[in-house]
């Protein structure tokens, strides 16, 4: 009850921020006390990284109160942010790999000697203490790019505590480590909350928040669904909290399951995926899912070309399959729609038309090598009016549309090249629910016309209600499969499986 | 609001109430100016310009930069007329006497090779642009000039010449005094219908639009866009060389400085024509605009006598002044982007 009394080191206050078709956070209030490590959850979009953009004074939230140890900041820009003490570790720490750690330490303030020399002996004695203080005995003259994801990450988050940080956000910082560095951070992290400091944690870890953080915050479709202490509240609790009941779904009725259309064997990329053994019927959808980094995307990506794939048997309509690049995949029959729409989907400032006709303009050309205007507008309009893009007309550039028509418009411009095998990463990231809805209708009806459909996705409530199977990876390994009708499949069950569990132990927890 | 609709349209075709009314202040200004002989020199002066700034504007489509065309074209004038002149002639240990037309070819050729060896370094090689045109835009101006030691060369009165000049020198209709239609500049209004039509109307064109506009994004959707980008360099060598040989014959005679300095001349054209230097923007008739607003107020300020110092002082400012209307430009853009996301963002009902 004492640190309940105590002003809170971090509180936002109905804090809002809207971006074109999404409101983004809706009235997200959010408090971290002295000496917490507060943990923030919620699914890809959900918008914690929103929020967190906000309190690091990257995003001006469009309302909403910020206050840092009491004093409210209006007008917050990452520099001020920074300033009134708040500090980010991302997974992937900032360093400069070719200094010592010593020199990354005192990165822009090396202490100087007569003349302007640095003063090395200074630095290294200096260097050391100051990390020992904080329970780090490292060698600080070693080169930085020698050192371990976890020692980088501790001695960001020291350095952090040297420049007086009231709250240090860690985003997702296991992810990246093996299990023995993750019970070290874990210690590390405890030992600075005894000494007063505050944490804000986002990972989609769940069994981690039981072991190292004090109080919880859920997040989903950018509002809170949940505050409490950690002692009170269980993991289905929290599953139910972070998946939410639906508002709006679509539901598909089930598909004609046809002949296999891709078949991969014993694909192997090593250090991303092993021992993949998927097949895709035609008129099937199929699910893939796991946590960041655990195979679905990846596996995505290299189908497409953009990574390489690894080695194994694939076949694509019974023939070898392989592609170095999209232009192979294309032809091959394989589309994919890429998880990061403005990266790899969309030419924003092009038209409309331009995006829908873009893979396929080489069809469209006459015999003279011309692009036939006429065949090109009816090919745009007919895909406006299928998929229901909402656009003043043809010729709008793209990135006048809100997040949802951009999204059919990639999907236009992909169902245009007639694919045997569509692969959709991420398909309803960041559009608004009616989009959301739309969208897994179009996916429901490309799959009727015989097209075989994967989508990678952590929308489980999504999958579960277009999927005819889904599959589940865990570190680089198919680990369940789920199959609609046989498998009784609940969002509990399927998240199970993500966190690792198997099989029959994982129901007998639910 | 009505306003704001019709601003971004106004912006767009800016360059064409520019030119007028340039054309009219040099008229109330110079009685000469609008005379048959003058008009035929702008548009002879904006033939070469023309000519170098399409193969630019398709390398600045793409999001790349050339800047060596004006070496390319030096070269090009300089190998073509090596090429010609008979052996005997008292430059540069005597030429080879070719017939004119191999050597038009010869130097076509060359202009495309220079282009493919830059394509591919930046593809290939993985290079930056700017520095490896930079490099190019130094070696081919050295090699002129070891070429030909710096003594300018005069191929005028050999026979083989008269052929090789005529690009750059003949009238392809002329009434003495009322009207003269020089060859350089349909040529180059052909070049320009045929850029259009390449831009617009091919898929070529139409890639590399979507390469400027996102090169990752054109990639993942079946784009080779390496290949475009070598095939965008090809394009701008031979189109410089095809200037160096207009050029030879407009001047004459070949100096070991034949286009130095006209890249910077090129770049503004093209910018100011509304050619974005980020890709994946920009029109020929844009460009078009931008090469006769030059050529005109390059003309008209010789005209006027206006010091040289003066003339480049002000090239200057009009390229400041394109610059920021097209800052202007992209605001309006996102003034109605802003404008219409309650529109866009509304989820639509009937679906």
């Amino acid at each position: 009850m004492d640190s309940a009394s105590e002003t809170p080191v971090v509180e936002m206050l109905d804090i809002v921020k809207v971006f074109p078709g999404v409101r983004a956070l809706d009235n997200v209030s959010f408090t971290v006390r002295r000496g917490q490590i507060h943990a923030l959850l919620g699914k890809n979009g959900a918008g914690k990284s929103t929020l967190m953009h906000v309190l690091t004074g990257l995003y001006a939230p469009d309302s909403g109160t910020i206050r840092i140890r009491g004093t409210v900041h209006e007008n917050l820009n990452t520099a001020r942010a920074k300033q009134a003490g708040i500090a980010l570790v991302s997974q992937h720490a900032k360093y400069i790999p070719g200094l010592s750690i010593a020199e990354n330490v005192y990165c822009g303030m090396l202490p100087m000697k007569a003349g302007g020399f640095v003063d090395w002996k200074k630095m290294n004695r200096d260097a050391h203490e100051k990390l020992s203080h904080f329970g780090l005995d490292l060698d600080v003259t070693r080169l930085m790019e020698d050192t371990t994801v976890a020692e980088r990450q501790m001695i960001e988050i020291a350095r952090a505590l040297f420049a007086d940080a009231s709250v240090i956000i860690l985003d997702e910082p296991t992810a990246p480590l093996p299990k023995h560095d993750v019970a070290k951070l874990f210690e590390f992290v405890r030992r600075q909350r005894e000494r007063g400091a505050s944490f804000i944690y986002i990972s989609h870890y769940l069994e981690e928040i039981f072991e190292v953080a004090d109080h919880v915050t859920v997040m989903r479709n950018g509002a809170v669904t949940g505050t409490s202490a950690v002692r009170d509240i269980t993991q289905q609790e929290l599953i139910r909290l972070i998946s939410g009941a639906n508002v709006e779904r679509y539901r598909r009725a089930g598909g004609n399951i046809g002949k296999p259309v891709l078949e991969i064997r014993k694909l192997a990329r090593p250090g991303v995926y092993s021992g993949i053994d998927l097949t895709l019927h035609a008129g099937e959808v199929v699910g893939i899912t796991g946590l960041e980094g655990s195979g679905p995307g990846e596996l995505a990506r290299g189908l497409f070309g953009l990574e390489p794939l690894g080695a194994g048997d694939i076949r694509l309509q019974g023939k070898p399959y392989s592609a170095a690049s999209p232009i192979e995949a294309l032809a091959q029959g394989l589309a994919y729609l890429p998880r990061d729409r403005h990266g790899l989907g969309i030419v924003a400032i092009r038209s409309v038309r331009d995006n829908i006709s873009l893979s396929v303009l080489k069809r469209l050309q006459s015999l003279v090598g011309l692009i036939d205007g006429g065949s090109e507008r009816k090919l745009a309009e007919d895909y406006i009016e299928a998929l229901g893009i909402k656009t003043p007309s043809i010729n709008t550039a793209v990135e006048n549309l809100s997040g949802g028509n951009q999204q059919k418009v990639v999907v236009a411009k992909l169902a245009a090249t007639e694919p045997r095998v569509l692969v959709l990463d991420e398909p309803t990231q960041g559009v608004d629910v009616q989009a959301k809805v739309d969208l897994l209708r179009i996916v429901d009806q490309l799959s009727q016309r015989g097209v075989a459909v994967a989508v990678v996705s952590d929308e489980l409530n999504e999958l579960m209600d277009i999927c005819d199977r889904i599959v589940v990876f865990y570190r680089g390994r198919i680990i369940r499969e789920f199959r609609k009708g046989q498998d009784t499949i609940t969002t509990a069950r399927l998240l199970a499986a993500i966190e690792g569990e198997m099989g029959e132990k994982a129901d007998a927890t639910v | 609001m009505q306003l704001s609709k019709h601003v971004p349209a106004l912006l767009d075709h800016l360059i064409w109430v520019i030119l007028v009314a340039v054309f009219i202040f040099f008229m109330t200004q110079s009685p000469v100016f609008l005379s048959s002989t003058n008009i035929t020199n702008i548009l002879s002066a904006a033939a070469i310009l023309g000519i170098l700034v399409v193969g630019q504007t398709f390398v600045l489509i793409t999001g790349n930069f050339d800047l060596s065309t004006e070496s390319t074209l030096g070269l090009a004038g300089l190998i073509g007329m090596f090429l010609i002149v008979p052996a005997t002639a008292p430059y540069w240990g005597g030429g080879i006497m070719l017939n004119p037309y191999i050597s038009i070819v010869v130097l076509l050729l060359m202009g495309a090779i220079v282009g493919y060896i830059i394509g591919a370094l930046i593809t290939i090689g993985k290079m930056n642009n700017f520095i490896v045109t930079l490099a190019m835009l130094l070696i081919l101006r050295g090699l002129i000039m070891a070429f030909t030691k710096g003594t300018p060369i005069s191929g005028l009165g050999f026979a083989p010449a008269e052929t090789y000049f005529w690009l750059g020198h003949k009238a392809l209709f002329e009434i003495p005094g009322v009207i003269k239609i020089p060859v350089a500049v349909v040529a180059t209004a052909a070049v320009f219908v045929i850029g259009h039509i390449i831009l617009n109307h091919r898929r070529f064109g139409r890639e590399l639009y979507a390469i400027g506009g996102n090169r990752q994004a054109a990639i993942a959707s079946g784009i080779d866009a390496d290949a475009r980008v070598r095939q965008v360099y090809v394009l701008s060598g031979l189109l410089a060389a095809l200037g160096g040989w207009m050029l030879a014959g407009r001047v004459g005679s070949i100096q070991a400085n034949l286009g130095e300095g006209y890249i910077f001349t090129v770049m503004a054209a093209a910018v100011i024509g509304g050619i974005s230097l980020q890709g994946g923007r920009g029109t020929m008739l844009g460009a078009l605009g931008g090469v006769l607003l030059l050529s005109t107020i390059d003309r008209g300020l010789n005209l006027m006598n206006v010091n040289v110092f003066w003339v480049k002082v002000i090239q200057g400012l009009i390229i400041m002044l394109a610059m920021f209307i097209d800052a202007q430009r992209v605001r309006f853009r996102s003034f109605e982007k802003v404008s219409q996301e309650p529109a866009g963002g509304q989820p639509a009902a009937s679906n």
